[in-house]
């Protein structure tokens, strides 16, 4: 655990240049959510989404160094590196999220002292289940696109990982005219109380599944590799 | 030692368990594969193309090791920055090529390892900065004699200067492994007319080469050669000549 740790704080000393950047993404969404009263719950996506984004930088850090091959003469193994990638990617989007709910709060209360008409009720279950939906949509990218970059390297895996997502649009845009075309009907309402009675489950149940199998796929792929 | 692209990383990455050797690899008596931590904590390695990024400093170089080595010691790490002249608070791609050399060189050596892998440590800087380089290699093995170094180069001074044995590596297998002095002293290039090299016993030399005027031959043993052909005049040859009459000369 002890080399995860000294590889966690490698990526974030390297990360420590984003600093300035990342606060000011952050308060220019704050700024922008407070005077956009409708956006003001869609910050801990945002937060989150910025925060998953730029620590696959490292990545790049990473393969500018040609650090891998000394990393691995460190006492460790390869599983060990990737699980390192995959608790930094996993702990930035939760802090993330975390900074995102209690920006919401804030920017809505102080928003409402200097103008009481911008009073949000914020329902929390709801910022919850939009916190988490953001926190799902950004691990359905990394989920791809960290395979991507340990199969391709951070500059190919980019690019795949845009072909990848194009396929998984396509898929559910696909599928989504055949279910019109062939007139196959979606009862909505059974759907939308499926989804309040158990999405927030099914939501994290998935996010932490695709995590998983994404992890195993880069262990595999990574363990495999030799250059 | 080896001919360019032959392996020597390769060697080196197998050692490391970076990539799959086939015949498998043991250090200290341990398989790589099975004890790969407890091995890897007590080597130190240097590796030409491959460190940390360049946009960390000296002090972060620390603050991270000393999480990846149980034996890291902070005192011993910034005393080699002090001997090298490195500063450390200033980001790596600022320092020179030797800098950095010499920073990789403390970072393997601070958690005090009993072997040193190097590869290509000395290449591409100038002689005034490898002989310094050389000179911590010659000081480390001196703390410590149960201390060892194993160095892939291309620049065979280097290994005249530091190495006790000289191994060969040719497409992947073993030319010879010696001693380096046994090397120098026994190994003689001998200058002859055609007529004289056809004189000799083919098991005699090793290999020659057929100049303008006259043949080199080189012979493993100059004082045997010596007393068998009375009338030769033998030359002392260097690791480079030795090398290019194993690796280039006619059989």
């Amino acid at each position: 655990m002890s080399v995860i740790k000294g590889l966690l704080k490698k990526d974030l000393l390297n990360l420590a240049s984003y600093k300035q950047s990342l606060l000011i993404i952050i308060a220019f969404l704050a700024i922008f959510s407070a005077f956009n009263k409708g956006m003001i719950q869609f910050l801990p996506i945002a937060v989150s989404t910025a925060m998953g984004m730029i620590v696959l930088s490292t990545f790049n850090y990473d393969e500018i160094a040609k650090a891998d091959n000394f990393i691995l003469s460190f006492p460790t193994n390869r599983k060990e590196v990737v699980k390192e990638k995959y608790i930094l990617v996993v702990s930035s989007m939760i802090l993330g999220g975390i900074i995102g709910v209690i920006l919401t709060i804030l920017v809505n209360y102080i928003m409402m002292n200097i103008n009481p008409e911008f009073q949000v009720v914020i329902d929390y279950h709801s910022l919850l289940v939009t916190t988490l939906s953001g926190m799902f949509g950004i691990t359905l990218v990394e989920a791809i696109q960290i395979p991507s970059i340990y199969k391709w390297g951070a500059e190919k895996g980019r690019v795949q990982m845009f072909i990848l997502i194009f396929l998984i649009v396509a898929i559910i845009t696909g599928a989504v005219f055949l279910f019109s075309h062939f007139n196959i009907g979606l009862d909505l309402d059974s759907l939308n109380t499926f989804l309040s009675n158990y999405g927030l489950i099914i939501l994290i149940i998935t996010t932490i599944f695709m995590l998983y199998i994404s992890y195993k796929i880069s262990c595999k792929i990574y363990c495999k590799k030799s250059d | 030692m080896e001919k360019m692209e032959h392996g020597k990383t390769t060697t080196i990455k197998s050692i490391l368990n970076i990539i799959n050797s086939d015949g498998g690899v043991k250090i200290f008596g341990k398989d790589i594969r099975k004890s790969e931590k407890e091995i890897k904590e007590e080597i130190g390695v240097v590796l030409d193309d491959s460190f940390l990024s360049e946009y960390l400093t000296a002090k972060n170089i620390n603050s991270v090791m000393k999480d990846i080595y149980k034996n890291w010691n902070r005192e011993k790490f910034f005393n080699y920055l002090k001997t090298f002249n490195l500063p450390d608070n200033k980001m790596i791609k600022d320092f020179s090529s030797g800098m950095k050399m010499k920073l990789k060189i403390a970072t393997a050596m601070a958690h005090s390892p009993k072997i040193l892998i190097l590869d290509e440590p000395t290449s591409g800087l100038d002689p005034v900065v490898r002989n310094e380089i050389l000179d911590i290699f010659r000081g480390y093995i001196e703390e410590d004699e149960k201390r060892a170094i194993l160095i892939s180069t291309h620049i065979t001074s280097d290994l005249e200067h530091i190495a006790d044995y000289i191994i060969l590596i040719d497409n992947g297998s073993v030319v010879f492994y010696k001693e380096t002095e046994e090397i120098l002293e026994n190994y003689g290039i001998v200058k002859t007319s055609k007529e004289e090299f056809e004189k000799f016993d083919r098991s005699d030399y090793i290999s020659y080469k057929k100049g303008k005027y006259q043949y080199e031959i080189l012979v493993e043993n100059k004082e045997r050669f010596r007393n068998k052909y009375r009338n030769s005049i033998t030359d002392k040859p260097n690791i480079e000549d030795i090398m290019l009459f194993y690796l280039k000369g006619d059989k």
